[in-house]
């Protein structure tokens, strides 16, 4: 039975395990995976590569299925699409190249079917808030690793969404514009009031996060969730 | 390395293999339409020699000794066998039965030797009692009331006379040219056979002549006839210009004494303007397509170019150096054309067993093989030209960050600059109207001479319109997706909604291939209307030229001296099927000292049973000059030629002079001139009348009709057919439009052009589909990482099946519209250009709706599955996609 604190979690795995392919080939990519992340956590999954910390966040965010488990999203009423839910950002800068930097901004607000003066606007608002105004009508291919980082980042920003889910979203850059990226990560989730979840093996953006989940071969290795360094979820009440 | 490449190529990107379709359509049009014509031209060069009896028929001088003539001849390299014809003239035949004495004009007597009927079978045809010995031609036989048995008096010059009995009565189905005057000028008109002809064998001849040789040596004459060896080339004008050097080659040997007769010239004379007929409706039809499949492979193969160029900016990056890269170029290039060869040749076999029964489209081993290295060297070039030459000005020409641009700067081109395709358009019309103004002859084949001119110019317009118009749609798909964004999106709201714009933006910065794509599918779409246009005119030409020849579905013509009234009519229209049936008048009228046909119709329902069409007449249109006849009674539609011959003026009076049907003399009808008719049905080929029935039968005596022309509706003909012959007997001889279309078909239609117009419009249909799924289908995988991002930030699959849809939609409905536009153009100047394949020439475009209703249905269906498939794709794909973000 689901008790009203616990209705407050964004997102509940219990159990969750993720295996692709069947019989000998199968391979286990996120095994017996327990956790809740809640409004303001800013969590680092770290692990080597092949840990299956992408899998986790896209387990996360919805876009995997787990092959075992149970998978919640109480705090988006069960499923995290729509407006204001989930914002991605991946390893490498993930803009449509046909579209300038202010239409791709712009665009999860006009999927959500806002108006698009109103979309244009926020769209600018977040550029703004990148440092990001004066390439706005920039194509992609025109910006540097770091810009183009930012720009997916003020995408997310727009959207406003409550759970802002990155993988390595600073491998491809260098260590001056990873360290700027991880920092407007977090200051975006600040301003948001969001939780971020960061899978990566940067102890240089790991460190800039409070808490941190080890993961291993599939496994988180927090032993338990009362044991974790986050507040008790009781104890949020 | 190479070997790694390929196998990488093979199993990540299998997309990059598809330009091989294009080749293979290239490919297999190319071997599939050049051993089809190969062959068309082999048949039409056999069956003109089928068609010859006797090949040569060499005629001895005055003063020739026949015997070393014929010694001479049957030492000749190429005569197979040669055999003696004596030729004497008779002052006419007599038969006296009883007290009845039946006395024919002059005559002919041959003289025949034995074997004769063996070596030249198709010469005559025996119809009764033996088939040797004394034979009687069936017009004499008629003539003399004679018949097997029948003693037949033979008058000669000089008194001379001799009596035979007649062992048999034959046809000679070659007579004009049995009878022909040898050595006459090719422009001297063909000599009528004679009325009266006795066979006798060659030395009984002999005996019977030789006092008439000797007294009048002028009335006897000796042929040689010949059967050559066949060994003759496959086309007919090469055979035909191999037989002419022959036959002088023979003339100059005998040194005068010898003049050829050279039928089997004449015969291949016909076969070699059709087969020129079929190069040009070869390079017409044929070409453009190949061409087409080309650009579609240069096109297909563009639609990777992006990738390829990230995959080779990544390699150079690696250290990789330009000839290591372009050895991979070359094995990618090679794979693609070894595979398009390879499918293009299979195809063009199972084409040809499908649609001839043969893979080598019934082409000799020879022919097929040749057009199948031909096109195997057409698939190198389109290959080289669509994957190799781009790849390597890439790699020459751009720099590492130029390669890994996703979205490369729209440019516009050179061509577009300088008005390319305005001056292509503009040079289209004035070759047109030039070809049309100079007395144009696509054609010219001269009776006698070796040579055949054909107008190559006459495809500068065609050629010129396809280019320009291609290049035009290619202008008008950038001004609308560039300059004309607005347009674009609010074409794109219905469909894409608040995402309109963005979409709209997004095509326009990558309208480069957008661009391309449609103009692909313009010209696809063109080839296929055109082409099927094209056709449809040509088979319902043929079908009227069929309706012309035979009247309409079903015709009764009643012998010149029958007197069967318009009351059969009424008979004739109860046989089960039958819909209409019109009684024709038929008459033959004096103008100054010619005789010419003379039609009675009814104007008011004449165009009811048959095509009337606007085509056979000048001076006003079908309706307008039967409504002249209709209201003007002694109104006569008359002759191009007794017009020009007689000066004649609208509203002239012209007194025509007939046979008064009661009293069987010549009676003066005034009729005035109301306009011209070129062809009408049943008529001959030259000069006629036809007139109004009701005043043609009141100044005539008779209503005695000629023809009762039946409509079926073009349903159960050879049914009706028999009805009509169970309830008219041998009285009148009945004939169907099915019978008739065969016999009137030219060696072009005859050599099964309906095969050839399948197999093109096959290909046709083809290269619209792949057009339309091809290219746009690439292009959307190409873009299947944009459509995940899209998934990724929240787009649902509304949102996609917009994005997907809109640019579909724009780029296929675009270039379709274009393409039928342009396909309309086309077929209107492919007919003009092409008038000569045409008899009657049309009067107009014909429309196969359903072909085109069939062509708009794959299409949508192509471009619906390019949508529905790219949805599966982008939504299956998009976690796929996702990981390697």
């Amino acid at each position: 039975m689901t008790t009203p604190a616990a209705d407050r979690a964004l997102v509940r795995c219990t159990d969750v395990g993720r295996t692709y392919g069947s019989g000998q080939s199968a391979v286990v990519a996120v095994y017996d995976v327990t956790c809740e992340v809640w409004p303001g956590d800013h969590i680092a999954i770290v692990g080597p590569s092949g840990s299956g910390k992408s899998t986790l966040l896209h387990l996360l965010a919805g876009l995997e299925v787990p092959t075992v488990g149970s998978l919640e999203w109480p705090g988006f009423g069960g499923q995290p699409r729509g407006p204001g839910s989930v914002g991605l950002v991946f390893q490498t800068p993930s803009l449509i190249p046909s579209m300038t930097v202010v239409e791709n901004v712009e665009l999860p607000l006009l999927f959500a079917d806002a108006d698009p003066e109103e979309a244009r606007t926020r769209a600018d608002e977040a550029l703004a808030l990148l440092d990001l105004r004066d390439l706005r009508d920039d194509l992609p291919q025109e910006l540097s690793g770091g810009q183009a980082q930012r720009a997916v980042i003020a995408r997310v920003l727009a959207s406003g969404p409550r759970l802002i889910l990155a993988d390595e979203p600073t491998s491809k850059l260098d260590r001056a514009n990873g360290a700027h990226v991880a920092d407007v990560l977090v200051d975006v989730s600040v301003e948001l009031g969001a939780a971020l979840v960061i899978a990566t093996h940067d102890p240089l953006v790991s460190g800039r996060l409070s808490d941190e989940w080890p993961m291993r071969d599939g496994r988180l290795s927090h032993l338990d969730v009362y044991d974790l360094p986050f507040p008790n979820p009781i104890e949020r009440q | 390395m190479i070997r790694l490449w390929i196998a990488g190529l093979i199993r990540k990107q299998p997309g990059r293999l598809l330009v091989a379709l294009g080749v293979a359509i290239a490919v297999a049009l190319l071997a599939s339409i050049g051993a089809f014509v190969a062959h068309a031209k082999a048949t039409m060069t056999s069956r003109a020699i089928r068609s010859v009896a006797v090949d040569w028929q060499i005629q001895a001088q005055p003063g020739t000794n026949p015997d070393k003539l014929l010694q001479l001849v049957r030492t000749y390299p190429a005569v197979q066998s040669a055999a003696p014809v004596g030729f004497a003239q008779a002052s006419g035949f007599t038969v006296t039965t009883g007290a009845s004495t039946q006395v024919t004009g002059a005559g002919l007597v041959l003289g025949l030797p034995p074997g004769y009927r063996g070596t030249f079978p198709g010469e005559i045809r025996t119809l009764a009692g033996s088939g040797s010995g004394v034979l009687l031609a069936q017009q004499t036989g008629a003539n003399l009331h004679a018949q097997p048995g029948t003693e037949v008096h033979i008058e000669l010059a000089n008194r001379l006379s001799a009596t035979v009995t007649v062992n048999g009565i034959v046809d000679l189905p070659q007579a004009n040219s049995l009878f022909q005057t040898v050595g006459a000028p090719s422009s001297a008109q063909p000599t009528a056979p004679p009325d009266n002809v006795l066979l006798l064998p060659y030395a009984q001849w002999r005996s019977i002549t030789a006092p008439l040789a000797h007294s009048r040596p002028d009335l006897v004459t000796s042929q040689i006839h010949v059967r050559l060896h066949h060994s003759l080339p496959a086309d007919p004008a090469a055979a035909y210009a191999q037989l002419i050097g022959t036959a002088h080659n023979l003339e100059a040997r005998s040194v005068g004494s010898a003049l050829v007769g050279n039928n089997l010239a004449a015969a291949l004379d016909g076969a070699r303007s059709d087969a020129a007929y079929a190069q040009v409706i070869f390079l017409f039809l044929g070409l453009p397509g190949v061409a087409l499949a080309a650009l579609l492979s240069a096109t297909v193969a563009a639609a990777a170019a992006g990738a390829r160029r990230r995959e080779q900016a990544l390699l150079r990056v690696r250290g990789a150096a330009q000839r290591q890269l372009l050895r991979l170029v070359a094995a990618e290039a090679a794979l693609v054309g070894v595979l398009g060869c390879a499918l293009g040749l299979g195809a063009a076999a199972i084409v040809g067993r499908i649609t001839f029964g043969s893979a080598r489209f019934g082409a000799t081993t020879g022919s097929a093989l040749l057009w199948a290295g031909l096109a195997t060297a057409a698939g190198v070039v389109v290959t080289a030209g669509a994957v190799l030459i781009p790849a390597r000005r890439d790699l020459r020409e751009q720099t590492v960050a130029a390669s890994r641009q996703e979205v490369p700067t729209p440019r516009t081109p050179m061509w577009a600059r300088y008005g390319l395709d305005i001056a292509a358009l503009i040079g289209a019309g004035l070759a047109f109207s030039a070809t049309r103004s100079n007395g144009y002859q696509l054609v010219v084949a001269p009776e006698g001479v070796p040579t055949i001119s054909i107008s190559y110019w006459a495809l500068a317009a065609p050629a010129l319109l396809w280019i320009g118009a291609g290049l035009l749609i290619w202008r008008l798909a950038d001004l609308l997706l560039g300059r004309g964004r607005r347009a674009t999106s609010l074409l794109l709201r219905p469909l894409a909604g608040r995402i309109a714009p963005v979409l709209g933006s997004s095509m326009a910065r990558r309208r480069r291939p957008l661009v391309r794509a449609t103009a692909l599918v313009g010209l696809a779409i063109a080839f296929a209307i055109s082409t099927s246009a094209f056709n449809s005119t040509y088979r319902n030409q043929a079908e009227v030229d069929a309706q012309l020849t035979n009247g309409a579905d079903v015709t009764v013509t009643e012998p010149p001296a029958a007197d069967v009234g318009p009351g059969l009519a009424a008979q004739l229209a109860k046989i089960p099927g039958v819909n209409r049936v019109e009684p024709m008048l038929h008459r033959y009228a004096y103008v100054g000292s010619d005789l010419q046909d003379i039609y009675g119709v009814r104007p008011g329902s004449i165009r009811s049973v048959t095509a009337v069409l606007d085509s056979y007449f000048s001076g006003g249109t079908a309706a307008q000059l039967m409504h002249t006849l209709q209201t003007h009674p002694d109104a006569v539609l008359v002759s191009a030629e007794t017009v020009r011959d007689y000066q004649l003026h609208p509203g002239d009076l012209l007194k025509l002079r007939l046979v008064n049907g009661r009293t069987h003399q010549q009676v003066t009808v005034p009729f005035h001139y109301a306009g011209i008719v070129a062809e009408f049905p049943t008529a001959p080929r030259d000069s006629f009348f036809v007139a109004n029935s009701s005043y043609l039968a009141a100044r005539t005596g008779s209503s005695a009709v000629g023809d009762f022309l039946i409509n079926t509706g073009g349903q159960n003909v050879t049914s009706v057919a028999a009805g009509v012959r169970a309830l008219v007997g041998t009285s009148a001889t009945v004939t169907d439009l099915n019978s008739t279309r065969g016999a009137v078909g030219s060696s072009l239609t005859s050599v099964d052009l309906a095969g050839l117009t399948r197999v093109e419009l096959a290909f046709a249909l083809i290269l619209a589909a792949a057009s339309g799924a091809l290219v746009l289908g690439l292009g959307l995988a190409e873009r299947r990482r944009s459509l995940a991002i899209m998934s990724a930030v929240g787009a649902r699959r509304r949102h996609l099946f917009a994005a997907i849809a809109g640019e579909t939609t724009l780029v296929g409905v675009g270039g379709a519209v274009t393409g039928a536009v342009l396909g309309g153009f086309l077929a209107a100047m492919l007919v003009k250009v092409l008038t000569g394949v045409f008899d009657p020439p049309p009067t107009a475009v014909s429309v196969p709706w359903g072909y085109v209703a069939a062509l708009a249905l794959l299409f949508a269906g192509c471009l619906a599955a390019v949508v529905l498939g790219t949805l599966r794709v982008a939504s299956r794909s998009v976690l796929d996609t996702i990981r390697r973000l």
